[in-house]
């Protein structure tokens, strides 16, 4: 189980969420995708795929709008 | 500060400052507001029209002239920029739009001066930008005024309109995910 942290910060929606995309299917299942966001509109886009798609998902507030979105890939 | 301690555990802080307000009722709120802009100003809502008087008022004041402008040529056109800025109903809209997005990013204390990550990001801005007013002047309104109070107003434009966006936005994500992913 590894933990890999995806830098985004200073992206605009949707490239956190295409990238957060990309990088979970490199990992396994078990593995934890933490994704660093500062754009608002990620915090809804961002958990709401990662639920639909069945993963375990935690949004952690940084800072003043700074975000983790917490991602444990369950399938 | 124990006062924000307390105000950030607040139910009703969360919901209605905090959290993002469901889609719904952004939906049914806009729908109001466009009501209520037709009402009292005779105009439904419009966002980029008012940026292109802005940059007349603004080349008017370095002594630049637009009374030639076939843009500006119309009547209401015209008495808009005789008005002046502070009497242009579109003008205080798209200032309390600033305003009103300013507050709310820091009243849930969101707000963030965020880094450019590279210089493509700021050429894809501009370039963006550019097109974006370009292509809403000649085609004589945005995803507002076009788009949003062309259907409102059960005009087919918008519908058409519509249609056009879908497709740009369609190859605009395309080139989205080849430069900048």
């Amino acid at each position: 189980m590894k933990e890999v942290e995806l830098d985004c910060l200073g992206e605009a929606c949707p490239v956190p969420l295409v990238k957060a995309q990309k990088k979970i299917e490199e990992l396994e299942v078990g593995d934890v995708l933490i994704v660093q966001i500062d754009h608002s509109c990620a915090m809804k886009n961002l958990p709401e795929w990662a639920r639909e798609a069945g993963h375990n998902v935690e949004i952690e507030e940084i800072d003043d709008g700074e975000w983790e979105v917490i991602i444990e890939k369950v399938k | 500060m124990k006062v924000f301690d307390n105000l950030k555990k607040n139910h009703y802080y969360k919901i209605w400052f905090k959290d993002a307000w469901p889609y719904l009722t952004g939906a049914v709120l806009l729908s109001v507001f466009q009501i209520i802009t037709l009402a009292t100003t005779g105009n439904p809502w419009g966002v980029s029209g008012v940026l292109a008087n802005w940059g007349a008022w603004l080349y008017q004041a370095v002594g630049g002239t637009v009374d030639k402008w076939y843009y500006f040529a119309s009547e209401g056109a015209q008495r808009t920029l005789e008005n002046g800025f502070l009497k242009d109903p579109g003008t205080m809209r798209n200032l309390g739009i600033i305003l009103g997005a300013l507050f709310s990013a820091l009243i849930a204390s969101g707000f963030k001066i965020k880094k450019i990550k590279s210089w493509k990001q700021v050429v894809a801005a501009i370039l963006g930008g550019l097109l974006m007013g370009y292509g809403a002047r000649i085609g004589f309104g945005c995803n507002i005024g076009a788009l949003y109070s062309g259907i409102a107003s059960l005009s087919l434009s918008g519908w058409v309109y519509g249609a056009f966006l879908f497709i740009g936005a369609i190859i605009g994500s395309k080139l989205l995910v080849k430069y900048f992913m």
